[in-house]
């Protein structure tokens, strides 16, 4: 039995060192690819791993076990049979009841008269019972846990600061969403967006426009204008086409209180709900604010001639001729 | 040994604090109800000033931890210091000096931070006069213990006084430090640090607060109470050394964990995680060594409501302990913070730690004050289980909510969106978790209710004794020690010694912290851009900080993705120079405001102010008609630029001078762009809602970089 345990230390800690070569590859590899954990060949390598060491510490144990036993078997023959039958006749305790015994270290009720301090508090006495050792030890791990992470984070500067935490995040982020985009169809900008008129697209619009757009807070909920301009009228400050209202939801005004909302809407939701808002044309709520701007006229040199910029110049052609 | 003297107990004002605990407990709580109540139906305000939630939040942490939990310490320590010291109080003046300037103190708080008196520093809240009178008060309570100390029969000082004396010494320190500030006028003052030296004190103070106001004096309680309930010895002396000086030691050091991913230095943040997981063992110290005293005791514990109420206390102790240094660490912390996940965790250490006990200490003391029975167990038990459930019911919803508010600020689409971009959306999601840790208020409430009753009855029973007759064998008789004993047993007979050894341990952490913060420059880079406030936007800060908007919005943009996506460009610490008091906060009930600058227009504001549903529909903010009401007060703003001057910000020589005309200067022209939007009041330059729109128009927009296009 000895001799086996003896053979097997120097084979499992081949073992454990082969393993590490493999670790040592693996991580090189990984350098190719960027999630080395995704890496399933390391996952089985590090169980390997895993499973190497813990056979390594039980054989060590055992061996451990062995010289305890060869020691006791030489006081046996010192003291004589007598001692052994005593020591096999107490009862055995199970490995938890043991390591719980280890781990509290705490003296039985029945004998705390033992470690009652002689003083006492109003009637309050003290016991001496040990510090319980797997709260020691829970301290020392929380202190190396401190000092580790201090050095790796201050000292070594190899942790990563929280700026540069961010900019990894970034970096991360970014490559992440232009791979997702190079999967979907053509973006909408404000260089190619066109007005949208199918029904659906106009209430989707609608919805953003009362929903999370907020737009009606300072527009009116009919496109009346109130904070900001009446945009059911035809005249506009910063251009009345799809393009250009595009373009000033996109990036807004924000010397004049339009926010610009790129980063809260998608380029279709803009493209719906600048879409809504030029359907607005003509309608003549209640409580219109005057008209502020300048009088739209559709320039046709940069649009495509497609049905929808010629409805929207037919409606603009009657909102003229009712505001005059 | 037949030297015997013969001396009485004060219980007079044993009785004194009790009551008072009892009744700023009903406030404290209550209050808690109201504002809680407030983010599901925002109009319980009732459209008054004073009772709207930006400034009852203060009142209800106030009343909690000073009236409340502060008068249940004093009630505990002139309890059971006089008995572990064998002696009576030392002076009969001092003990109602105390007791009275608590209690006018706790009335000047009730008046004041109604009123929108504040320094807006959390749980420091109160104005200067008020600091003088707390530091007077707290000076005369210290008197009085080490008097009382200093004249014992018991030769060795037992744990519990321990921790009173590290309490005294550590509240004194912290409550000068936090309160360094030069006064404007009778209400008014601006600290000595600003901007991140003043956020860095300002959570020493607020994070050693909880450590030393509602931890360490309560850890004193329970080496007395517990054990005297229980009627057991205390598990390991060995334990009591170690966890008391290992927990003094490190508490103080751990106050950065509340500026995890702030503009604080990245040095000293990780000195507050790494000092907050080395704060475990010594808490679980003060846990362990309650509940294993417990030992041989267990069977009691099902029948005695005292000792079910500390059992749960000492528990709820341990697990809010563990979870604190969970919080401090970064990844998760950047989970938690600004969320509910934070009010939930400090509940479950308030409701359950100081609440329960303080319910199993009233239950315990009242039929020995008054030389009766409880009058009635059933009803003790009634409460305990009431209140446990109160406990969960308050916490669940919470984690619940602040976990599920986290994880939609996060969230992004993959094209790159933030999936919940208006802020609004990630609050209505929870008020259903508000109304349930409403809930879980008046549960424990109701339970409160019902532990009045009880010890009103008790009291009706019994009589009162006024001098408790005790004998004990004087000073003179104390043995002379130089043999063999426990190495600690030495400063347990020198208590001056342990005030300075308790002084040492709690200096250490917050010289190391703040000394490099507030002495060297270079810890705050300077940005070039950054320009004092002007004295209108300095008023409409001042309303800000009156109407205690910081207690539910941030000034402070995480460095995430998720947050410079939302607000903008994360901060800077060399934007916060000129910041008197910072005003960062610790929870975004409502969103982040540091790049608010700039993002809408000045009617906006107005509008929002007005009612804030008109702008941002299903909102909680309550609305603030006053600020369109009443007229701006410029009669302090000299003064305050010279204060401020005095303090260091670069206002031009002379500037006191014509600071108010340049302020009527920009008054106007805020006033007149919110004419150009239609808001119609002929005397709206005047009104202090001009000054907030400048303040806020103002924030952030220091290092904003220009609009990427527009005309």
């Amino acid at each position: 039995m000895r001799n086996k345990t003896l053979k097997l230390i120097p084979a499992a800690l081949l073992l454990l060192l082969s393993s590490a070569n493999a670790w040592g590859q693996a991580a090189g590899e990984a350098g190719a690819t960027p999630y080395f954990y995704d890496n399933m060949l390391s996952y089985g390598m590090l169980a390997l791993a895993a499973v190497v060491f813990i056979a390594t510490l039980t054989a060590l144990y055992n061996l451990l076990n062995i010289m305890v036993k060869v020691q006791q078997i030489r006081i046996y023959q010192e003291q004589g049979i007598e001692a052994y039958q005593e020591e096999v006749s107490k009862p055995k305790e199970s490995i938890f009841q043991r390591l719980y015994k280890r781990m509290t270290s705490v003296v039985p009720v029945e004998k705390e008269e033992d470690i009652l301090f002689d003083h006492e508090y109003d009637g309050i006495r003290e016991l001496d019972n040990v510090l319980p050792p797997w709260w020691v030890a829970m301290f020392y791990v929380t202190i190396a846990f401190g000092v580790v992470y201090y050095t790796y984070y201050h000292f070594t500067g190899a942790g990563p600061s929280s700026a540069e935490e961010y900019k990894m995040e970034m970096e991360r982020a970014e490559k992440a969403v232009q791979a997702y985009l190079a999967t979907q169809a053509n973006q909408v900008d404000e260089t190619n967006v066109e007005l949208l008129t199918d029904e659906q697209a106009i209430a989707a619009g609608k919805a953003i426009y009362e929903g999370k757009g907020t737009c009606f807070t300072c527009h009116g909920m009919f496109g009346e204008g109130g904070i900001g301009p009446n945009m059911t009228d035809p005249y506009w400050i910063h251009g009345g086409g799809i393009k250009d209202l595009f373009k000033t939801v996109k990036y807004g005004v924000p010397e004049k209180g339009m926010i610009s909302w790129k980063d809260q809407l998608k380029p279709v939701e803009m493209q719906q709900v600048s879409s809504y808002i030029l359907s607005l044309q003509g309608t003549n709520p209640p409580n219109p604010k005057e008209p502020q701007g300048e009088l739209y006229q559709q320039v046709d040199n940069a649009a495509p001639a497609d049905t929808s910029s010629t409805e929207v110049s037919e409606q603009k052609g009657d909102a003229i001729g009712m505001s005059e | 040994m037949a030297q015997v003297e013969k001396f009485s107990y004060d219980n007079a004002i044993v009785r004194k604090f009790t009551y008072a605990t009892i009744v700023f407990g009903v406030v404290g709580i209550l209050v808690g109800l109201i504002a809680a109540l407030q983010l599901v139906f925002p109009s319980l305000n009732l459209g008054i000033p004073e009772t709207t939630f930006g400034r009852i939040r203060p009142l209800h942490t106030n009343a909690a931890i000073f009236a409340f939990v502060g008068n249940g310490i004093f009630m505990g320590v002139y309890y059971s210091l006089q008995r572990l010291l064998k002696t009576r109080m030392y002076s009969k003046f001092l003990s109602e000096f105390h007791f009275w300037g608590w209690q006018a103190i706790i009335l000047a708080a009730a008046i004041t931070l109604p009123l929108g008196i504040t320094s807006a520093k959390e749980y420091a809240e109160l104005e200067w006069p008020i600091d003088i009178a707390i530091a007077l008060v707290w000076v005369a309570f210290g008197v009085n213990m080490f008097g009382t100390i200093l004249k014992r029969r018991e030769q060795h000082l037992y744990v519990a006084i321990w921790f009173y004396i590290a309490t005294w010494v550590t509240v004194t320190v912290l409550h000068i430090g936090n309160n360094l500030e030069l006064p404007v006028s009778l209400w008014k003052s601006y600290p000595v640090f600003a901007g991140v030296q003043d956020a860095l004190i300002q959570w020493w103070y607020g994070h050693n607060a909880v450590a030393f106001f509602l931890t360490t004096p309560y850890l004193g309680l329970m080496y007395y109470y517990l054990p005297k309930a229980a009627n057991r010895p205390v598990y390991s002396y060995k334990l009591s050394i170690i966890h008391f000086w290992a927990l003094i030691f490190i508490y103080i050091w751990a106050g950065p964990h509340h500026l995890l991913y702030t503009s604080l230095p990245d040095w000293a943040q990780s000195l507050g995680t790494v000092f907050s997981i080395m704060l475990i063992a010594p808490s679980w110290g003060g846990m362990l060594n309650g509940l294993l005293t417990l030992r041989g005791a267990w069977d009691r514990v099902r029948q005695d409501p005292v000792l079910k109420f500390m059992v749960v206390a000492v528990t709820a102790y341990g697990m809010a302990t563990f979870e604190g240094p969970m919080l401090s660490i970064k990844s998760v912390n950047a989970i938690s913070h600004y969320t509910d996940w934070t009010i939930g965790h400090v509940h479950i250490g308030t409701l359950g730690w100081n609440g329960f006990l303080t319910f199993g200490i009233l239950y315990w003391l009242l039929p020995r004050l008054f030389n009766t029975k409880l009058h009635s167990q059933k009803l003790a038990n009634a409460h305990f289980w009431i209140g446990t459930l109160g406990i969960l019911f308050y916490a669940i919803p919470l984690y619940w909510a602040g976990w599920t508010q986290s994880l939609m600020w996060k969230q992004f689409t993959p094209d790159g969106f933030l999936q919940y971009g208006n802020f609004l959306e990630t609050v209505t999601q929870i008020i259903p978790m508000y109304a349930l840790r409403a809930l879980g208020g008046t549960l424990y409430v109701v339970g409160y209710f019902v532990m009045i009753y009880n010890l009103v009855k008790t009291i009706q029973a019994g009589s009162f004794i006024g001098d408790e007759e005790a004998e004990a064998p004087p000073a003179s008789t104390w043995a002379v020690h130089t043999g063999k004993e426990h190495w600690h047993r030495w400063i347990e007979r020198r208590p001056v010694q342990m005030l300075i050894a308790a002084t040492i341990a709690i200096l250490i952490g917050g010289i190391v912290e703040i000394f490099p913060m507030a002495m060297i420059d270079d810890q705050v880079p300077k940005i070039e851009s950054v320009t004092p406030y002007t004295p209108l936007e300095l008023e409409g800060r001042d309303i800000y900080i009156r109407e205690g908007c910081l207690g539910c919005h941030s000034q402070m943009v995480r460095p995430f993705r998720s947050e410079t996506e939302r607000y903008g460009e994360y901060s800077k610490s060399g934007e916060f120079i000129y910041d008197r008091p910072f005003l960062w906060g610790s929870k975004r009930t409502g969103p982040d405001l540091h790049r608010v600058g700039g993002k809408y227009p000045d009617s906006w504001h107005y509008n929002h102010m007005l009612d804030p549903e008109t702008t941002s529909p299903g909102s909680i903010m309550p609305p603030y008609p006053w600020l369109l009401r009443d007229e701006l007060n410029t009669g302090n703003t000299a003064a305050k630029i010279r204060a401020l001057q005095t303090l260091g910000t670069p206002y031009p020589e002379g500037y006191d001078q014509i600071a108010v005309d340049d302020l009527q200067k920009q008054a106007k022209i805020v006033a007149d762009n919110l004419r150009k939007d239609g808001i119609d009041d002929d005397k709206l330059e005047e009104k202090e809602i001009v000054a907030l729109i400048a303040y806020l128009q103002k924030l952030g927009t220091d290092i904003k970089p220009a609009p990427q296009a527009g005309n």
